[in-house]
Parts: structure tokens; C-alpha cells; sequence
């Protein structure tokens, strides 16, 4: 029982992993580095923004080769359920 | 004097986290989601793995919005609270 949430997460190292983040955005991407903060370096990622245009939900995407997430704006990690 | 002080309160929160590893559990973020899953593990920041999780908002009532297969990892400052099913 000394698997703290935190070594669970080292099991994603080098795999997809889909981070959801504040304000509406998500970001997969594979899974490169991480600390205790949350800040997390991802490569070949797919930022996604949700946003309502008159109550209809539209989606925003745009791609990076390789981006460090600062750990403030994350709020949950996991495998993406589609790709 | 400090130890005595710090490690009351801490011990009785610290039991209740330790006694409901493995049970279904509720955690609410700050942001309203709630995640309904089992409870893998949790430390002392409050970050929190979750096995077969269902995201919902505010309440499980107001319908499904995703079911997670994989783990799923909150962190811990954005949690605010956590409680058995």
C-alpha cells in the first residue's frame, strides 16, 4: 500500500496520456516527465479548447511537438479512451 | 509541544483516508466535477488514483459524462472533498 497516486502515474511514462486542465482544455499527448507540482512535459500533444458559441458546444484543437504544462491548471490524468 | 498539537488531528484524517483505500468513493474538485470510482491510492496532498471512474457534475443524478476504463489521477489541490459511496 505504499503506492502513492503519484508512482501510479510513473506507469504512463512513455505512453498517451489524456490531461484535462482549468478552463474548459484538455491536452494528449505521450507522456515524457512529470514532478510532484503536476508539471508535466509532453510530446507530439493535441491541445483541445471547448468553448459555447450561442449554448453550442465547439471544440478548438490545435498540435504541438512538445510542451511543458505548468502543474497549476491540471486537474486530472488518464489514458485516453480513443485514438 | 508541537508534535502533540500536530499529530491528533492529523491522525484521525490520515485513518479515515488509509481506512477507505479500496473502498467506492465520491471526490468533488473545485470546478463541481465529481468522480465516482474505487480508491487506488492517496497521499498527503490529496492526490487521488481512481480506479472504473465516472465523471459527473455536481451530483451522480444529473447524468454521466464520462466513464474512465484506466486509472485516473486527480491532483490534490484541486480536490475538495472526498467520501465513501
Amino acid at each position: 500500500m505504499s503506492n502513492t497516486p503519484l508512482d501510479l502515474l510513473k506507469l504512463n511514462l512513455d505512453e498517451r496520456v489524456y490531461v484535462k486542465l482549468r478552463g474548459a482544455r484538455s491536452i494528449t499527448g505521450t507522456l515524457q516527465a512529470f514532478d510532484s507540482h503536476c508539471n508535466i512535459v509532453l510530446s507530439d500533444c493535441t491541445e483541445t479548447k471547448y468553448s459555447l458559441v450561442d449554448g453550442i458546444l465547439q471544440s478548438e484543437e490545435r498540435e504541438s511537438e512538445m510542451l511543458f504544462v505548468r502543474g497549476d491548471s491540471v486537474t486530472l490524468i488518464t489514458t485516453p479512451e480513443d485514438e | 509541544m508541537s508534535s502533540v498539537a500536530q499529530q491528533e488531528p492529523t491522525s484521525a484524517s490520515t485513518q479515515f483516508l488509509s481506512d477507505i483505500i479500496g473502498k467506492p468513493v465520491n471526490v468533488k474538485l473545485h470546478s463541481g466535477m465529481l468522480y465516482v470510482g474505487t480508491l487506488e491510492s492517496i497521499d498527503g496532498f490529496m492526490n487521488i488514483a481512481l480506479s472504473s471512474a465516472t465523471e459527473h457534475y455536481e451530483n451522480k443524478n444529473n447524468g454521466l459524462i464520462n466513464t474512465y476504463n484506466s486509472d485516473v489521477f486527480l491532483r490534490g489541490t484541486q480536490v475538495m472533498y472526498i467520501s465513501e459511496v
